[in-house]
């Protein structure tokens, strides 16, 4: 039997539809992805550096000058952006329709200077590198006023969106808060104002008395797959500390994340035979920018990070309704990935 | 001396305006219409610059930029596409500029000043 669930902070309902599938393999024959050729030549490589933009940010080794090798994690601009910087927008009207030259910033974080090793295969310091360089950048671009938002997202696989199996996050920071997250903000602020306390902390409290859905916790977070999730196996990692934002992290903190997300990800690759993922951080807009919509933004907003692995496509349903038909409960997916 | 150019382009009439564009301009310039003959020619010929379009039938520009960089990474590249959206594939940065086709020819030869003279 189906069940529709909705997702108390979106209000999205999803299908939860059960039963056809008994085992994470089940879901091998849906993953389309073809595995990469060897590519002959990869920009992100070390010893590559001539082929990207100028490096803003690096980890790199003592005596090892700016764009030459020697890193363990660089940072460089989009070389073709989407966006470009740039002063701040102006809004432009056209009768119903508005319009805004097309600023902001991209950069790529390539995690690691060797071609083969993926996130999880990563040291734990040199996860945290990767983790410390998100924090690092959000700051460094949240000092430009124009940039109301800063997303961290990572592709990975083909099927997840990723072009270059070489392993590297994004950044895209814009002058306008993107929809799915201002939703989340407003219902954050909603359920602040209906239960009096941030709607993630009462979740992490609960996901950990119920224990269902509940993957694994540690002294500083909690990793659960939601109660309506819109994809299988989709999971989250709530930090315990309550706070809007990730650039927040302490150093104790930076590193119990760098352990949560290399278990997270090595069991994603254990139970679902390495599948393609995308992750991304959710926290609160730029926080050097006035927020009067949402008065209680620092109370009621709470960064955290949601996982997807690419195991079924969106189609004409899910684009034209918003539902999602999720074929494996929440609760069987945290007892796949609790073992 | 003549710097000399590569143009790999699918489309005759293209292939054929770049031509004579390019010459016009002061360039020698080699033209061919596949990415296995570009190929063939960069392991043979020491090229100044390599321009190639990406959708073509048999392999694509991003598979031909790929292996030139295997072979010589030093040739500057310039994909020259009616599409945009290769832009989201990092392969694309192989390349050391990205033009959209367009009527003017004036971006690219612009690009082609930059990066050879």
């Amino acid at each position: 039997m189906s069940e529709l669930r909705k997702d108390i902070i979106s209000g999205r309902w999803v299908i939860l539809a059960a039963g056809r599938s008994k085992r994470p393999d089940d879901f091998r024959p849906a993953l389309l992805e073809k595995k990469e050729a060897p590519a002959g030549f990869c920009p992100f490589c070390e010893g590559n550096e001539s082929k990207t933009p100028p490096e803003v940010f690096s980890l790199r080794k003592k005596g090892t000058g700016k764009d030459k090798p020697g890193w363990w994690v660089r940072v460089v601009p989009n070389k073709f952006p989407a966006l470009n910087r740039g002063t701040p927008p102006v809004r432009h009207d056209e009768g119903i329709f508005q319009w805004m030259d097309g600023v902001g910033v991209h950069e790529v974080i390539i995690e690691t200077p060797g071609h083969n090793k993926e996130l999880s295969d990563l040291p734990l310091y040199h996860l945290q590198y990767v983790l410390d360089t998100y924090k690092d950048r959000i700051i460094s671009i949240e000092k430009e006023f124009q940039y109301k938002y800063v997303h961290v997202f990572k592709n990975k696989g083909k099927d997840a969106g990723a072009s270059l199996s070489h392993s590297h996050s994004q950044i895209v920071a814009t002058p306008i808060i993107p929809k799915g997250v201002n939703e989340e903000l407003y219902g954050c602020e909603r359920l602040h104002r209906q239960f009096g306390e941030c709607i993630f902390c009462r979740i992490i409290h609960d996901e950990t008395r119920i224990g269902d859905r509940l993957v694994l916790r540690n002294d500083h977070f909690c990793v659960a797959t939601p109660f309506a999730p819109r994809f299988p196996f989709e999971m989250r990692i709530y930090p315990l500390r309550h706070s809007p934002w990730y650039t927040t992290l302490n150093k104790i903190e930076l590193e119990a994340l760098a352990k949560t997300l290399k278990i997270v990800l090595e069991k994603l690759k254990n139970v679902l035979s390495d599948p393609p993922f995308n992750y991304f951080i959710h926290q609160a807009p730029n926080p050097n920018l006035p927020h009067e919509a949402w008065v209680n933004l620092e109370k009621s907003f709470h960064w955290h990070l949601e996982i997807i692995p690419v195991l079924t496509r969106v189609a004409g349903f899910e684009w034209g309704t918003g539902f999602h038909i999720n074929p494996v409960t929440p609760e069987t997916a945290a007892t796949f990935l609790r073992a | 001396m003549k710097k000399k150019l590569l143009i790999v382009e699918d489309e005759k009439n293209l292939c054929v305006l770049y031509k004579e564009e390019l010459t016009k301009e002061g360039y020698k310039v080699t033209a061919v219409m596949d990415a296995d003959a570009a190929l063939e020619l960069v392991k043979k010929h020491k090229f100044d610059l390599i321009i190639t379009d990406i959708r073509m039938p048999v392999k694509n520009g991003i598979d031909l930029i790929t292996q030139i960089m295997a072979l010589r990474k030093d040739i500057p590249i310039i994909i020259n596409t009616a599409y945009q959206s290769y832009k989201h594939d990092f392969m694309t940065w192989a390349a050391d500029a990205y033009v959209v086709k367009s009527a003017s020819l004036d971006e690219l030869k612009s690009k082609i000043k930059e990066l050879v003279g």
